[in-house]
């Protein structure tokens, strides 16, 4: 299950973070992303270590937490999508498409003449979309 | 990891035994120790102490045999220790050699000892040497005493050696062939013993699974000795997943509790084992991935809920020891690149292979143990405490039992899980986690700051300070809180900022630091949390003291922040029980600066409505005030501060004149009323007010400084709208931008400070020039200063000529390094007509340079007016600008009032008043052939040439070509030097001007004089001319005052060339109609040579001709030839003669003389002419037009 998904800017402020737990531990995985910038931050400034995947938007695994995986994404406009997921088993594919939807909607979101760049999202049609994205997440590996 | 023992923390050490002959056994160990590997040695004294080493075997239990009782733990805890301390693979017994060769009795002594000795090892398969000690290498023993002793001793004959003391190199040799000798033997006896065992495992099926592993424990410690690491690692791992078959039925059983207990110590040692052999082989990627299976396998397994804390104890036991070990093999880490590691379908993340991740997990389970445990030991409270002491752990790794006294001998007897949890909690209750979870995190934060991971550093520090701060050491959680907090608010993570803030705010008020906890309350308040984010309800023990981040939470603390301030709440303190307020004793001062993180709170804003300003007049000046608190709330009293602190003004709310009236009393400040002071959120309060200063300069607003109740101020500092930064944090909001003043251009260009200009001087400031000066006279310029209205007091005329064209100021440094361009130069300044002279020296200050002048004016009253006399002087001409500044003071009595500048300038163009040229000439009719003239020679210069011992004419013109007219007092030619007896001339000197003669402009001057050169040089110098003149200006007296100048003008040298032909015409200088007259032409030969000559002449209508019209002469050396011929004038009037050509052959040149020369005027009849004698002797000097 997806627990948390965020945006982050250039300045690696949030630009859109919601969870998605029943028990309030928002504030936890607040740190969780902001921890996992430091991988974001690591992987992007060393692109010789990750070889193959340059070029690559998707990130993989960040940095594995006691009881969660952090996945995240780079977009060309260096704009971060973090994700983080109770699930122990992930398959990279269902991450991917995850991340591929994700951007869609964000690319969707940010297009609004009304939004000005760099600002926090705060379209309640994007957190629709993302909320349905999050709850196909499971599911759509078997359809 | 120090708090395993040591036998766990080192690979195992072969272990050997001596015994007898004690003297040798330092040696022995030493040299055994110094073995690669090195082995261990246990000496006893001698044979008969044996016993004490090696106690009688016990009746081993039957092996394989399935009807035995269960075992009552998996491994016994001391038997590793005893492995490696007390049971020796190899004994070796030291018999002296005389106690071989000795007589009977001593044998049979001997003997029975090794009987005994034999009894002992026999069962255990420890390896027997026995080493014969010869003290002297004469001795020998005989084979066959030699054999008997091996038959004795049943060894085989290569382990019996014989050892030499004596001599350095035997011993030497002796001890080396022992080395090698016990290594052998152990290793024997290691594999032996793993084979032994393993042969055990064969039969796993049959065996209770508590034996399979602790035979692979042994059989892996056996290898270890062996040193086969590989075999080690196997075996070990054996164990572990043997282990895991236990689990499975280990909550079936009695004390289930203990069991797991033991089960994990068990895990736990295995794994120490297996992650050091891994991470000592290098393997570091297998080592992590271990680890990772380890902790998956284990995390899950917490047991039965009392015992919860001790599953999270063992798990952040498992995480810090292999941090540590991570840590101690870190060399190796930093040579891996993570992402080349790890399957594709597990990928290894960066972090697994620093310490610091583990360390950080480490504290985070001794969090959840703590947490645990709190709960355990509030279950278990009421209970009578038990008593610990009689608890000790009992023979099996991971088990305890209470120790019984049963007379002398003390019994173990197994615990219940009841009794085994209170002896637990009683255990755990001893430990201060707090310290050791901040010393984990301190760790594990280091670690990230080192590898510049700032993020996992903060949070590991905002960890850190919670506990600090649960703990109560709340300047330890400020110091690393206010870290994290910059960091949030660089980054933008509000809710993150909030819940910082909130410990900080609620540590203060804990502490009484009413400053930092208002601070710490404004700025949580102001932070961007909106009504949406609020949506997330954080749960209260979450967010820690700062409540859940939502609108709501923020309007609560604003009204306390205000009530406090406001002196109607006051801060509950929980330190000492009374409340802190703000009051007359304690007043409360916050200074916001650009970069506080109290901008959020209040941002003021100043523009003034224009950039440059005239002193005493008014301009406009807006105040904005920006706040982002949730709620509105009102400024009592807003003071703007200038610079020019006498600008500076108190805004009062005009609908609470009680304020005003209370407000200070401080005479003299100028006061304003506001219609409202209060701000509401992100909304700009805007104020214009009118300013006007007097005093010139840069006039800034420094500061607003907002009063809100009785004794509560906030210093806000002044930024200008058009370098104002975003606000941090609301940045990244969505919120409506407005500007801080209604004008969008005053927005973007206002700025908080203005230029006051200069009062407009009063004075003015003349310059007079006539007409452009002329090279080489005194410039004169005349400067008067008038007051009409100022004083002038301590005046300045500054004086500066700068070069137009260039743009090239003559700077006073300038004009000294380079002569060249000094073409104008300021001679002097004098004062005004009818001043004392010796006055004007004294007072002034008078600094003149070439291109610069200062001269210091006296003081005038309004009205007076003074003047001065620039004189230019000009070498080039060249236009130039002079400017003339003059500062004063218009006040009298201050030195500090500020001066006055008055600025003029004037462009003066210098010219040449009189160009001088000259020509040469030669006498009428008479032309020397000069060769140079047929002949150019390329690179001839255009210096002019002139026959020798010839007659030239001078001929040296000056020309007014200025504007104004001149007078012309002398013009005359001087030699250089001495050198005049190089040339003679006619000189007629310039004295014989009587009058000094009027040029106007135009009009030209001529003088002629001859020129004779009598030398047989080739060069003439012809001298300068010098030229007296002055302006002539109408009147007498002026004519008078205007300086004399002399001009100079160097004439060029000329060519003496000697000319080999000389042409010479004859005729009258008139004719009459008619009347014939006779035309010789003179050919003169002045060189050596035979000159031949062509000469002929043309035929003219206006006269008859008598002579050769074409002839060839031949004219001898140094003679003259002459030719003549008759003319008659056929009419009157200026007549061309016929024209004469001559060729001189030998230098192929013709001549033909001038139409001018060649004409002649023809009178109709005998003209009559009245001769007039000239008054003086002037018949060369001309004044022509």
């Amino acid at each position: 299950m997806i627990v948390c998904v965020a945006v982050v800017g250039h300045q690696n402020n949030p630009l859109y973070i919601q969870s998605f737990t029943d028990a309030d531990d928002a504030l936890k995985l607040h740190h969780i992303v902001h921890c996992s910038l430091d991988v974001v931050d690591e992987r992007v400034n060393n692109p010789k270590k990750s070889g193959p995947t340059l070029n690559e938007t998707f990130l993989g695994l960040l940095y594995p937490t006691e009881n969660y995986k952090v996945y995240g994404y780079l977009t060309n406009t260096k704009v971060k999508f973090i994700l983080v997921t109770t699930d122990l088993d992930v398959k990279d594919a269902d991450v991917r498409n995850f991340f591929r939807r994700f951007h869609a909607g964000y690319v969707d979101a940010i297009s609004n003449p009304f939004h000005e760049p760099g600002k926090k999202i705060t379209s309640k049609t994007f957190a629709e979309r993302v909320s349905n994205i999050v709850k196909s997440f499971g599911f759509s590996s078997t359809a | 990891m120090e708090e395993y023992p040591e036998e766990m923390r080192s690979p195992p050490v072969s272990l050997v035994s001596v015994v007898g002959c004690s003297e040798l056994h330092s040696s022995i160990s030493t040299h055994l120790h110094s073995l690669d590997p090195p082995i261990n040695t246990l000496a006893l004294p001698d044979l008969s102490k044996v016993s004490l080493l090696l106690p009688p075997p016990k009746p081993n239990p039957v092996p394989g045999d399935s009807s035995a009782p269960p075992p009552a733990g998996i491994l016994k805890r001391d038997w590793l220790l005893k492995h490696r301390t007390k049971v020796p693979a190899v004994v070796a017994a030291l018999i002296s050699s005389d106690r071989v060769s000795g007589d009977p009795a001593q044998w049979l002594e001997l003997c029975s000892e090794i009987d005994n000795l034999k009894g002992l090892i026999r069962g255990r398969n420890i390896k027997l040497v026995l080493v014969v000690v010869h003290s002297n290498s004469n001795e020998e023993i005989s084979e066959d005493q030699m054999v008997a002793v091996r038959k004795r001793a049943e060894v085989d004959a290569k382990y019996l050696l014989t050892f030499y003391t004596d001599d350095g190199s035997q011993s030497k040799q002796s001890l080396d062939r022992l080395g090698s000798v016990f290594a052998e033997l152990a290793g024997i006896y290691y594999r032996d013993e793993g084979r032994r065992i393993k042969a055990r495992i064969e039969r796993k099926t049959s065996n209770p699974t508590d034996f399979n592993i602790r035979y692979s424990f042994k059989v892996a410690v056996y290898a270890e000795f062996r040193r086969d690491w590989v075999e080690a690692l196997r075996f070990y791992e054996d164990a572990y997943h043997t282990l895991r078959e236990v689990i499975a039925g280990a909550s079936t059983r009695l004390s289930a509790i203990q069991r797991l207990v033991e089960i994990k110590t068990v895990a736990e040692q295995l794994h120490f084992k297996i992650s050091t052999l891994l991470l000592h082989g290098g393997k570091i990627l297998e080592a992590v991935t271990w680890f990772r299976q380890h902790n998956a396998s284990y995390r899950k397994l917490k047991g039965a809920p009392e015992s919860i804390f001790l599953h999270w104890e063992w798990m952040s036991r498992q995480f810090l020891v292999f941090a540590e070990l991570l840590e101690t093999s870190s060399a190796a880490i930093q040579s891996i690149s993570p992402l080349t590691i790890g399957t594709s379908e597990r990928p290894l993340t960066e972090w697994e292979f620093q310490p610091a991740h583990y360390y950080q997990l480490a504290a985070h389970y001794l969090k959840e143990k703590r947490s645990s445990l709190d709960f355990a030991v509030s279950m278990s409270e009421g209970e009578i405490d038990y008593s610990a002491e009689s608890v000790a752990p009992s023979s099996y790794l991971g088990q305890f039992a209470r120790l019984i006294e049963q007379g002398d001998t003390f019994v173990m007897q197994p615990l219940t899980d009841e009794e085994y949890m209170r002896f637990a909690i009683s255990e755990g209750k001893r430990f201060q986690d707090s310290f050791e979870i901040i010393a984990l995190l301190k760790k594990s934060c280091e670690s990230y700051n080192n590898l510049k991971v700032r993020r996992m550093a903060s949070f590991c520090g905002f960890q850190m300070a919670r506990e600090y701060y649960a703990v109560g050491d709340f300047s330890n959680a400020k110091l690393l809180f206010d870290d994290i907090a910059s960091l949030y608010r660089q980054e933008g993570w509000v809710t993150l900022l909030w819940e910082v803030l909130g410990y900080l705010r609620e540590g203060s008020r804990k502490h009484c630091k009413v400053k930092e906890f208002i601070e710490y309350s404004f700025e949580m308040a102001a932070l961007p949390i909106s009504a949406d984010t609020g949506i997330q309800s954080f749960r209260f023990e979450e967010s820690g003291p700062a409540g859940p981040a939502t609108l709501q939470q923020r309007e609560t603390i604003h009204k306390e922040v205000f009530g406090l301030v406001s002196e109607k709440l006051g801060l509950a303190s929980i330190e000492n029980g009374d409340d802190l307020k703000v009051c007359d004793d304690n007043p409360l001062h916050l200074e916001i600066d650009l970069v506080s993180p109290l901008r959020l709170v209040l941002l003021a804003s100043v523009a003034f409505h224009e950039q440059i300003i005239k002193p005493g007049k008014s301009t406009m000046v807006t105040l904005s005030l920006l706040s982002q608190l949730p709620l509105n709330f009102e400024i009592d009293q807003l003071e703007v501060q200038f610079n020019q602190s006498h600008c500076n003004f108190v805004i009062m709310d005009a609908q609470k004149p009680h304020v005003a009236s209370l407000a200070d009393g401080q005479s003299g400040r100028r006061r304003e009323t506001a219609p409202s002071l209060q701000l509401s959120t992100n909304k700009w309060l805007r104020l214009t007010y009118d300013i006007k200063s007097d005093q010139s300069g840069k006039l800034e607003c420094i500061s607003v400084i907002a009063k809100m109740g009785p004794h509560f101020t906030i210093c806000c500092r002044a930024e200008s709208p058009a370098s104002m930064d975003d606000l941090p944090l609301w940045k990244f909001e969505d919120r409506v931008v407005t500007h801080p003043t209604r004008d969008p251009a005053l927005a973007f260009s206002g700025q908080r400070a203005t230029q006051v200009e200069e009062p407009d001087p009063e004075v003015d400031l003349t310059l007079d020039a006539n007409g452009p000066a002329l090279i080489g006279e005194s410039f004169i310029v005349p400067v008067t200063v008038t007051s009409k209205g100022h004083e002038v007091n301590s005046g300045e005329l500054k004086i500066n000529l700068v070069d137009v064209r260039g743009g090239g100021l003559f700077s006073p440094r300038d004009a000294e390094l380079s002569t060249d361009s000094h073409h104008v130069e300021l001679l002097g300044i004098s004062g005004s007509e009818g001043e004392d002279e010796s006055q004007l020296n004294t007072d002034e200050i008078k600094k003149i340079q070439k291109s610069f002048g200062l001269v210091s004016v006296p003081n005038l009253k309004s009205g007076d007016s003074w003047s001065c006399k620039l004189e230019i002087k000009w070498y080039r001409p060249k236009p130039v600008m002079l400017y003339v500044s003059l500062g004063y003071s218009p006040d009298n009595n201050e030195s500090n009032t500020q001066k006055v500048n008055v600025h003029k300038s004037l462009q003066i163009e210098g010219k040449n008043a009189i160009t001088i040229s000259h020509r040469l000439m030669l006498p009428f009719r008479r032309y020397p052939l000069l060769l140079s003239r047929t002949k150019p020679v390329p690179d001839s210069d255009q210096s002019v040439s002139m026959p020798s011992n010839e007659t030239s004419v001078l001929v040296v013109s000056a020309k007014n070509c200025s504007e104004v007219p001149l007078q012309l007092l002398s013009l005359s030619i001087e030699g250089d030097d001495n050198d005049d007896t190089e040339r003679s001339r006619s000189v007629h000197g310039g004295e014989d001007l009587l009058h000094p003669a009027l040029l106007v402009p135009g009009e030209e001057f001529k003088k002629v004089h001859t020129v004779t050169s009598e030398m047989n040089s080739s060069k003439l110098k012809l001298g300068n001319v010098c030229l007296r003149w002055r302006r002539n200006s109408g009147t007498r007296e002026q004519a008078g005052s205007a300086a004399l100048v002399l001009t100079n003008h160097r004439l060029p040298d000329v060519n003496l060339e000697s000319s080999p032909l000389v042409v010479s015409l004859e005729c009258p200088p008139y004719a009459i109609l008619g009347d014939p007259f006779t035309y010789f032409v003179k050919i003169q030969n002045q060189t050596e040579l035979l000159q031949e000559a062509k000469i002929s002449l043309a035929d003219a209508q206006s006269f008859v001709i008598s002579g050769s019209h074409s002839d060839t002469v031949y004219i001898l050396p140094k003679s003259e030839h002459m030719i003549s011929f008759k003319l008659v004038p056929l009419s009157s009037g200026a007549q061309q003669l016929p024209r004469f050509t001559l060729t001189a052959v030998r230098y192929s040149t013709g001549f033909q003389p001038s139409i001018a020369a060649s004409t002649i005027f023809v009178f109709p009849s005998q003209p009559h002419f009245k001769m007039v004698a000239v008054g003086d002797e002037r018949k060369e000097s001309v004044v022509a037009e």
